[in-house]
């Protein structure tokens, strides 16, 4: 085959184009630090990096869900602990003022005050907010829960839930009845009617203390119901951690380069195209003309 | 035999062999002349007379050497082929271009595509789901939405703008075509002259040739052999330039990309009689981008748009916003036509005209629920949903880009092989012009010698005989 020194140039171009392409493409990746800068790079690196990325988003807000969560439940479970707490003083007094023997007409006065402005505590309590929101509630716009009367100011609806992941929701608020019993027989008509009772019908108090266990036991439930709620929502932040760990690691296996390994690769490229310009210039420069005298 | 024929003889080889040196010295300057063919004289003998005469009989050894023609070497073939594999390449250059600059507009991956947008606005949605009583979340999301709508009419923008390039460059070229179809037509005439009256015109075919090649490049030309030496180039069927006439050609088709229908999209026809063109090459890429390419990626992000504003709006109409009121549409069209990834608009504006709850008022009071905020942001997991719909035309288009690329690869490299197997024939081998050039310049000198061999015995013949005694 004859061939000539414009044929052996125009296909040593393009085997020094070719080699050059490579390194370039090589630096990329390494400037860049990432292996995919276009779909067609990869594309189902690119599928797998982009669910990837929208994970993330989703898992992140999911974290954020649950801090919100937290902050919920946190404050329920305090709120009616310390409810409970008052709600037991209020029992020792009614059991003091059962003892009518023993107690005088003033040391009743006395109690009954203390029963309604611990009532007062109460109430104050059940109408703790949450970032403006009455926790007990429900779904009401307004921010009290109870009024002073003690008749519930909230709206009954669809419970507050807050997203734990794509297929967990769980609930984060307790309404008033549930928390405190029914209209006309709540935690603060029973203890209003306590104030009353101790200094006009100590006798009926005995009614009332076993209506007052019933709302004990009722918010002691309801503790056990936040507190499991709460161990739920630990868990799904043990969860969300351990997942936006692995989506990270993910996506930087999909779209970050392999330093080590990409620096290899141009290093073996670029002895390719040293090699290959090495034989460009050998093959290109001589002629007859460099052996005619 | 005359006594003067062997000096005729030498000098026919004097002149023949400075002819051949001459052609040598024309080779060498021209080796690396884009599209020039190498030339070689073609050195005949000059024979003697064979027709016998009564008294003149011929000693039949001949009369010198002619060099009267100069050739042009080049293979016919392989030029044809030069054209197809040149206005494939041309075409596979345009179509990877496109589809790399479509990736561009898409943004993908990466933290500022549509992608993120859409992310961002879900979780805009989920925070207003956390806080369905603060106005804060509720303007957020719609801010989102809103930047959301941004990159939708970013990402079309820059198709219709790279559309709308196409189109202009298309132009361009046509005009650029008319123009080397009737420089052909010329230099056809110019050769058909020079032909005629006898003369080479290798540097005018030459030169014809390298336009050609051009025209394959730039609409996929082919070329048939015509009368002394000119050459008829034709274009998908279409006679582009006939001996010395050139037809011209044009675009045809609409200027924007949304009035493309069925049968009126841009086209390339024959300026006289409208005949459809169908043109190879750079064009070809083109036309495949106008018609083809990003109306296809705009079909797709336009329902994108629409997918997102319905299943968005059906999902905001079952709600009821913060005064106890059902939901109204949260995305429509900015035109009275449908909603395109171009005209899709955020209708909302109010934070509090956002349904968020899922129970409506009860006696007159505004539930603070937030259902269906949760609900909207779930939009995002569904499978046949915007997100999935979106992820799955980058990665189309990924596959569409890798493989016209790959393919583009591999045609440059069979171009590349059949241009350095038209160079290997018409191209000028140094070595072989040097051995040339050392077997004329030989030449050159044994007929030098020659003439001076006769010289002398001339020289014995007049000037030393008949002097016997002197």
């Amino acid at each position: 085959m004859r061939i000539t020194q414009r044929a052996v140039a125009l296909t040593s171009l393009q085997g020094l184009n070719r080699n050059l392409d490579a390194v370039g493409k090589l630096q990329e990746q390494l400037t860049s630090g990432r292996l995919i800068n276009a779909p067609s790079d990869s594309p189902t690196g690119t599928n797998r990096a982009m669910q990837t990325r929208a994970e993330q988003s989703a898992v992140a807000q999911q974290g954020r869900n649950i801090s919100d969560a937290k902050g919920w439940l946190e404050q329920a479970d305090s709120s009616i602990r310390e409810m409970l707490d008052t709600t037991r003083r209020v029992r020792d007094l009614t059991v003091q003022g059962l003892n009518t023997g023993a107690v005088s007409d003033a040391s009743q006065q006395a109690l009954a005050i203390e029963v309604a402005s611990l009532r007062d505590g109460l109430l104050s309590l059940a109408n703790t907010t949450v970032q403006g929101r009455p926790l007990f509630g429900g779904v009401t716009p307004g921010s009290k829960a109870y009024n002073a009367d003690g008749t519930w100011a909230g709206l009954a609806g669809p419970p507050i839930t807050r997203r734990l992941s794509e297929s967990e929701k769980v609930r984060v608020d307790l309404t008033g009845p549930e928390a405190f019993g029914p209209a006309g027989s709540n935690l603060f008509d029973i203890v209003e009617r306590i104030s009353t009772n101790l200094t006009t019908d100590p006798v009926a108090l005995a009614t009332d203390l076993a209506d007052l266990d019933t709302a004990i036991k009722r918010m002691s439930t309801s503790v056990a119901d936040i507190g499991a709620r709460a161990s739920r929502v630990d868990r799904a932040e043990q969860l969300n951690f351990d997942r936006s760990m692995t989506l990270t690691a993910q996506l930087g296996e999909t779209e970050n380069i392999d330093l080590p390994n990409t620096i290899m690769k141009l290093q073996m490229q670029q002895v390719g195209y040293e090699a290959a310009l090495a034989a460009t210039a050998k093959a290109i420069s001589p002629t007859l003309l460099d052996y005619l005298r | 035999m005359s006594t003067f024929s062997s000096l005729n003889a030498a000098t026919t080889a004097l002149w023949s062999q400075r002819r051949a040196l001459d052609v040598t010295g024309q080779n060498i300057a021209n080796v690396n002349t884009e599209g020039y063919s190498r030339q070689r004289v073609d050195l005949q003998a000059i024979g003697g007379s064979v027709v016998p005469a009564f008294y003149s009989t011929s000693p039949g050894i001949g009369a010198g050497v002619s060099a009267d023609d100069v050739t042009r070497i080049r293979d016919a073939f392989l030029e044809g082929r030069g054209h197809t594999e040149h206005a494939n390449s041309a075409r596979l250059l345009v179509e990877a271009d496109t589809l790399e600059q479509v990736e561009t507009a898409f943004r993908e991956p990466g933290s500022t595509g549509v992608q993120s947008l859409l992310s961002e606005m879900w979780d805009g949605w989920e925070d207003v789901a956390n806080q369905p009583d603060t106005d804060a979340a509720r303007a957020q999301v719609i801010q989102r939405m809103e930047t959301l709508v941004g990159g939708l009419q970013f990402s079309s923008a820059s198709l219709e703008s790279q559309w709308d390039q196409t189109r202009d460059n298309l132009e361009v070229l046509v005009k650029d075509v008319n123009a080397a179809a009737e420089t052909v037509a010329e230099l056809n005439k110019a050769i058909r002259v020079a032909r005629q009256a006898g003369l080479p015109a290798n540097d005018l075919s030459d030169k014809r040739d390298v336009l050609v090649m051009k025209l394959a490049d730039q609409v996929g030309a082919t070329v048939r052999p015509g009368q002394y030496g000119t050459l008829d180039v034709v274009v998908g069927g279409m006679s582009l330039v006939s001996g010395s006439n050139a037809n011209k050609l044009a675009v045809a088709g609409p200027v924007d990309p949304d009035l493309i229908t069925a049968t009126d999209k841009p086209r390339i026809v024959t300026a006289s009689g409208n005949y459809n063109v169908v043109a190879g090459g750079t064009a070809g890429g083109q036309l495949s981008t106008l018609n083809t390419i990003i109306p296809g990626y705009r079909a797709q992000l336009n329902g994108i748009a629409k997918g997102l504003a319905d299943a968005v709006n059906a999902a905001h109409k079952t709600g009821f916003d913060r005064a106890g009121l059902p939901g109204g549409d949260v995305f429509g069209s900015s035109t009275t036509g449908p909603i395109t990834a171009d005209s899709i608009k955020v209708l909302l504006t109010d934070p509090a005209l956002i349904a968020a709850s899922s129970v409506g008022p009860t006696g007159g009071i505004a539930a603070l629920d937030n259902g269906n905020a949760d609900k909207i942001a779930q939009l995002r997991q569904d499978v046949t949903g915007t997100d999935a719909t979106y992820r799955k035309m980058i990665v189309e288009l990924g596959v569409q880009a890798a493989v016209a690329i790959r393919n583009q690869d591999i045609q440059a490299v069979i171009s590349t092989q059949v241009d350095a197997a038209r160079e290997s024939v018409a191209g000028v081998n140094i070595d072989e012009e040097m051995t040339n050039m050392l077997s004329f310049q030989h030449a050159y000198s044994a007929a030098g010698r020659m003439v001076t061999a006769i010289d002398q015995t001339l020289d014995t013949l007049i000037n030393r005989t008949g002097l016997v005694g002197r």
